[in-house]
């Protein structure tokens, strides 16, 4: 019966136990898929500029579309000093993309990093270090008039200013939530529904017939999923672009 | 859940690390650039070629219009010239008209004077004649025939 548990998906196998003075850093079954995320990427983008042509190939034209994308979104967010961060906004959106996208592929024993919140913490902290890495860089301790509301009475500020600290520090968590949380119920819920067609398709009496329904429910579902995969890793790209905006025009 | 196992956490963080710092580092910081510079490049490509376009037209426009400029101050001249040359033809025309004229009317002048002399001479002719007849006529009456001066006087007085 474990294997209709929806949450055995998510377990982690360690692949190869690792431990580095005393921590545990096991490779597992996630840090696999990571790493295939990371070679997928790489394929694409080595291949991609590998001879990069003033009229590009499919592969080039197929990266340069992304590569598009991504500046239009730091280019609408950061303005036109957050030229630099083009290759972090990318790096994270194509890999929180990739990762999103291998986890769907059935049979394969796919995994899903970013169905972790370990994995996506550790992403929305990276970003979030760098935020204030370069606040404080651009703008030394001035970086915090960032917790100032501008323009407003100052009794009303003062009681502001707490709420502003805590949304901000609050973004690395809501900004993992979020994308763990999608990955999640999205994998949850292909995977009840792929045991509803198991259990309902070999109902006795009719079999095959009633496993239908829940097997069109779940190919809705995967179109679905592939949407999400694709808004989320957006939604990441999209976030911690907005993040570095306020680092680096302040208000 | 296994996500909110601890014993999960760590050993991801470390290789979620490890693998974005390789994509940034390896990957992204290698290949990207390239891409970038490309784009660039091919934008600057364009944007030259649009100028060179625009300085192409520019120039034929120029070209065009001193075309057009050429074929007007043509076109002025060939009118000017054919009028100059209708003017010519019709002066032409006029002074060998008035010369033939002329010439004409001294032709005439000579016929009309030559007419005259020999109406003349030939009222000068019947004169003589008249003045011999009748001077003839006179003495065969008279038996004496008069004098030539008187006969023709009076033939003339006769006569006119």
């Amino acid at each position: 019966m474990s294997a209709n548990n929806p949450m055995e998906q998510f377990a982690i196998k360690t692949l190869h136990p690792l431990s580095v003075s005393g921590y545990d850093v096991s490779f597992t079954n996630s840090a696999l898929w990571m790493l295939i995320a990371l070679g997928v990427v790489a394929v694409f983008m080595v291949v991609g500029t590998i001879k990069p042509q003033l009229v590009p190939g499919r592969w080039q034209a197929a990266l340069e579309y992304v590569y598009d994308f991504v500046v239009g979104v730091v280019d609408e967010n950061v303005g036109p000093k957050g030229k630099t961060y083009v290759p972090l906004i990318f790096s994270i959106f194509v890999f929180v993309l990739a990762c999103n996208l291998l986890g769907l592929i059935p049979w394969v024993g796919s995994f899903t990093p970013t169905s972790h919140i370990a994995v996506t913490l550790a992403l929305a902290l990276i970003v979030f270090s760098i935020v204030v890495i370069v606040g404080l860089v651009k703008h030394g301790l001035h970086f915090f008039t960032f917790f100032w509301p501008k323009g407003m009475a100052w009794p009303l500020a003062l009681f502001i200013m707490p709420i502003e600290v805590v949304s901000f520090l609050v973004r690395p968590f809501t900004l993992a939530i979020r994308l763990f949380a999608n990955m999640t119920a999205g994998h949850v819920l292909l995977k009840v529904f792929g045991t509803f067609v198991v259990s309902l398709g070999s109902f006795g009496a009719l079999p095959y017939v009633f496993g239908a329904v829940p097997l069109a429910v779940n190919v809705a579902l995967s179109a679905l999923e592939l949407l999400i995969a694709l808004i989320q890793a957006y939604v990441f790209a999209l976030l911690a672009s907005i993040y570095l905006n306020d680092a680096i025009n302040l208000h | 859940m296994p996500q909110f196992e601890p014993a999960n956490f760590l050993p991801q963080m470390v290789w979620l690390v490890v693998a974005f710092a390789i994509l940034y580092f390896g990957i992204v910081k290698t290949t990207l650039p390239r891409l970038g510079r490309t784009i660039d490049a091919r934008e600057n490509q364009i944007m030259g070629d649009l100028d060179t376009a625009g300085n192409a037209k520019a120039e034929a426009d120029r070209i065009q219009a001193e075309y057009e400029a050429g074929v007007a101050s043509a076109q002025e001249q060939a009118r000017a010239r054919l009028a100059d040359a209708r003017s010519e033809a019709a002066k032409a025309i006029e002074a060998k008209l008035a010369e033939t004229n002329a010439e004409l009317n001294k032709k005439m002048d000579a016929a009309e004077a030559s007419l005259e002399e020999a109406r003349a001479k030939a009222v000068g002719e019947i004169e003589a004649v008249a003045a011999e007849a009748a001077a003839a006529i006179v003495e065969k009456l008279t038996g004496t025939r008069p004098d030539e001066a008187e006969a023709s006087s009076a033939a003339r007085a006769a006569l006119a």
